[in-house]
């Protein structure tokens, strides 16, 4: 069994919006790099079933030649190997295509997880792109996966709970964020470990881009308006600000 | 007349032969606890340097003074004094006893002239009236003990000894008694005149001697015997603790050398401790010196404040499973429990209130290394303050502040190769959190004030401390690794500290792999520009409690130097708990990124400050100055919390 997790390496997704600041409507390439959030959840989801299914983890990525060097933590949180398809889009599309290529490299994949958006774009489009041009099934918001009779039985994050699925077969998840799927620190054993899996890079292949274009990007501005609810009464200045959540409608 | 040694006895060299034996069994005894020591490994961390005095392993200064004088059992007077006297005393009585033999043997005229009135009569009845005081009240203590002495453990086999020493010395004042009943006043011997008064003469009075005299050389020997198979085993294993002990204060973890596990792989020994072979021979001779006094427990803010753990409880875990063999038993990590080994704040109090030298801390670490590097176990918060470290190099995760927003509209030089003396070194507390880049503009402020060259890094990051406390001896080591790689392209020669803990890992553990640096804390800079007319300052007379960080006190001994600093400002106020035996704010120990159960430690200590009836209380560390003033919030909605160098700016003229 073939497991594949699609993990990118993004700029800080926790620079403070006060220090963040763009460098040709990108995030300025002084800030630090690493594995994606959601990418992160994946990958540990990914490292679980393998110790549970003896299965074989693959880390496929689509990035920069030297993302190799952090990818190295997904080999010391339990992946067996990483392949990099070295390019510099930013097209959903083209991203797909190029993480197809080298799934279809890797033999027989039974199942591919990715995080549920990357944490540079956080568009949440790739998975579904690519399990439309693999011609799988794709669920996205997923947060557990069981090997159930050849195939899978999934829980999905739905706005109001959890939903059951099961999945016949192959497909491609995107992954959410909960408590069991927090990426593990990787032991000081499994890091040097890691220095020795192996690295597979894979030019770019040409195809075809979104009929989409980035007309600008622009940072937010960033207001604070700072609203003090009495709480002399403890029910009292809950109710007030269940009220005042609702009113401004964030519930 | 002259005392004759042996008088009345018959055979009584009998006594010295018996001895032989005796000496025997002890031997034998000190032997199986030297075999169990020898079960632990030599550990893979590189020791520490030091020029202090020592012979070959062991550390004489320490020796003669923790271990011999005693030095740390004085700091609890009454138990210290007891002790002091029954020690003693029992020395001056084996130093008679010893010339006895001198006199028997080689015929040294011990029993003439002032030498005999004043020493072998005099001094020994002193010396066995001290010990008999002395004994008595650690018997009425054990007894009737305090709650740190009952807690988790209480050491059995004391009470049989401390009867056991009472009857020898009753025995020998009665032998004394007896024999001055018979032969008259002995000189110096009040005691032995005193009872010699009340003592029967005659044959009945010759029988009460000899069956006192035997008595009391078979009780004396059985107990030299049995003193390895008892817990006054510590009169061996506690000087031996303290000689083999690195007199500078602290946990003492060394580095560990990862290019040794290059290429290792996952046949890599095992990082850490998870059982007790894991454990060095030092950390075993710790746990067969303990004597469970629970003194630790009295000091240690976690168990002071409801947490799992207790330094006390981990010592006497480890004891008993050191005591039946479980060597290589893997339960030992659930039985002190993750939570236990992890709510340790490194703060150090327990080891410097330890009487016997033991490394409580050293231990625990051992074990959260081993939690961290073998297992990735560790509380959620601080696992993802490890990530953030990991990932970013600091640990603030959802800080609000980039590296550079703390000297937003500051000008401050950046560090320039050959042309500035002093690295002003920012870490990560005082750039990413906001109360604390207060710290960092004024130090700023006063440094440029003085004159002083200085310039800053260009990025500023963390030292790595917080990885190695949390026990991530890997990750640290790859920070101070790139941290010295820096340094020494830059030429840095002189760093100048605000974080107490940059400030330990700067100085105990990157010289170690490979930093050749001086560095200087703040409080200590700013004293000495104080001194130096540099700056002047404006006495406010306000009364201003210092509160000491663990990591700069009791850590390194900078305690004078801050309080110097508070007293040019203000008026000095002290806490009951100051110095080197200062409370913890909570924070160490990577602490400031876990969610406290019971009371939290930093409101017991921010009350502390507030019930001086200071105006201020001012620390020198950034990490003491979040904890307070967070635990400050409590009891009022004053900030009063602020650093030496926010003080100084203040009050700086000119």
């Amino acid at each position: 069994m073939q497991i594949v997790v699609l993990a990118k390496v993004v700029p800080d997704y926790e620079v403070p919006s006060a220090d963040f600041e763009l460098v040709g409507n990108r995030a300025h390439p002084r800030y630090t790099r690493m594995i994606g959030l959601y990418d992160e959840n994946a990958v540990e989801l990914g490292v679980q079933l393998k110790e549970k299914l003896g299965a074989d983890l693959t880390v496929v990525s689509y990035g920069r030649n030297d993302d190799v060097q952090f990818l190295r933590k997904a080999l010391a949180m339990g992946a067996d190997k990483v392949v990099l398809v070295e390019g510099d889009s930013d097209d959903p599309y083209v991203i797909a295509a190029n993480l197809k290529d080298a799934i279809d490299r890797q033999g027989t994949v039974d199942l591919i997880l990715a995080g549920r958006q990357s944490s540079d774009m956080d568009r949440g489009v790739v998975p579904g792109v690519l399990a439309g041009m693999l011609d799988l099934p794709f669920v996205p918001q997923a947060c557990s996966v069981e090997s159930v009779d050849g195939g899978w039985k999934i829980s999905q994050i739905t706005e109001t709970g959890k939903r059951l699925l099961k999945l016949s077969g192959k497909g491609v998840l995107s992954i959410t964020s909960v408590p069991e799927n927090v990426p593990r620190i990787p032991a000081v054993k499994a890091i040097f470990a890691a220095k020795k899996k192996p690295v597979e890079k894979l030019p770019e292949i040409g195809t075809g881009k979104m009929a989409v274009s980035e007309l600008s990007v622009s940072i937010p501005k960033v207001e604070s308006n700072c609203e003090l609810i009495p709480a002399e009464d403890m029910d009292d200045a809950v109710r007030v600000l269940l009220r005042r959540l609702k009113e401004e409608r964030y519930l | 007349m002259e005392r004759i040694p042996y008088w009345n006895i018959s055979y009584g060299l009998l006594i010295d032969l018996l001895s032989i034996p005796a000496m025997a069994v002890f031997g034998y005894g000190i032997y199986r606890h030297w075999k169990r020591i020898r079960q632990g490994k030599a550990s893979v961390r590189q020791g520490i340097t030091l020029d202090a005095l020592k012979l070959g392993p062991v550390y004489v200064w320490s020796f003669l003074t923790r271990g011999i004088v005693g030095t740390r059992i004085y700091k609890k007077p009454f138990t210290g004094i007891a002790h002091g006297l029954l020690f003693w005393g029992m020395v001056v009585l084996t130093v008679g006893t010893v010339l006895v033999f001198a006199n028997v043997l080689f015929g040294i005229p011990v029993f003439t002239g002032e030498f005999n009135r004043r020493f072998m009569g005099g001094a020994l009845d002193a010396a066995g009236v001290a010990a008999l005081a002395g004994v008595l009240f650690l018997l009425i203590r054990r007894l009737s003990p305090p709650e740190r002495l009952t807690c988790f453990k209480a050491n059995s086999g004391f009470i049989l000894i401390e009867i056991g020493i009472i009857a020898i010395i009753i025995t020998g004042f009665f032998i004394e008694g007896a024999r001055i009943a018979q032969n008259g006043i002995d000189p110096g011997s009040f005691v032995g005149n005193w009872l010699g008064f009340m003592l029967p003469t005659g044959e009945g009075g010759l029988e009460l001697h000899r069956y006192l005299w035997w008595l009391h050389g078979l009780l004396v020997l059985s107990l030299i015997a049995y003193i390895p198979f008892s817990p006054l085993a510590h009169l061996v294993l506690a000087p031996a603790n303290a000689g083999l002990d690195t007199p500078i204060p602290g946990p003492k973890m060394g580095v560990i050398d990862f290019e040794a596990f290059e290429g290792e792989g996952e046949e890599a020994p095992s990082l850490g401790v998870s059982k007790l072979a894991d454990f060095s021979r030092k950390n075993l001779l710790d746990i067969s010196t303990c004597l469970k006094c629970g003194r630790c427990h009295e000091v240690c803010p976690a168990a002071q404040t409801g947490k799992h753990l207790s330094p006390k409880g981990v010592m006497v875990t480890l004891a008993e499973y050191l005591q039946e063999g479980k060597m290589h038993d893997d339960s030992l990590l659930e039985t002190i429990s993750t939570d236990a080994i992890y709510s340790c704040t490194t703060c150090a109090a327990c080891m410097e209130a330890c009487p016997v030298s033991v490394n409580q801390p050293n231990a625990i670490l051992g074990m959260r290394q081993h939690l961290l590097m073998e297992r990735s176990e560790m509380p959620d918060i601080m696992g993802q303050a490890h990530r953030s470290l990991e990932a970013r190099q600091h640990p603030f995760i959802g800080t609000g502040f980039g590296p550079n927003d703390w000297r937003k509209g500051l000008e401050v030089p950046i560090y320039e190769r050959g042309a500035t003396e002093y690295l002003l070194w920012i870490g990560c507390s005082v750039a990413y959190e906001e109360r604390t880049q207060h710290i960092g503009r004024a130090m700023v402020a006063i440094l440029k004030k003085a004159g002083v060259s200085f310039g800053i890094l260009e990025e500023n990051r963390c030292t790595g401390d917080p990885a190695k406390q949390m026990g991530n001896e890997f990750l640290f080591s790859e920070i101070a690794g790139r941290n010295i790689e820096e340094f020494n392209e830059l030429g840095v020669t002189k760093v100048i500290t605000m974080c107490p803990h940059c400030f330990n890992s700067f100085t105990r553990h990157y010289p170690l792999l490979g930093a050749k640096f001086e560095v200087i804390p703040h409080a200590v800079l700013i004293r000495s520009l104080i001194e130096a007319g540099k700056i002047t300052l404006a006495n406010s007379g306000r009364s201003i409690c210092y509160h000491d960080p663990c990591y700069l006190g009791r850590h390194n001994n900078v305690l004078s130097e801050p309080r110097s600093v508070v007293s040019s400002i203000g008026h000095l106020v002290e806490m009951p708990r100051h110095g080197s035996e200062s409370f913890c704010c909570g924070a160490g120990g990577g602490n400031y990124w876990t969610e406290e159960e019971g009371t939290r430690i930093n409101q017991t200590r921010a009350k502390e400050a507030l019930d001086t009836g200071a105006k201020t209380i001012a620390t020198s560390c950034p990490f003491c100055m979040l904890m307070l003033t967070d635990g400050l919030k409590k009891f009022t909605e004053e900030q009063m919390v602020q650093d030496i160098a926010e003080l100084v700016c203040s009050q700086m003229e000119g």
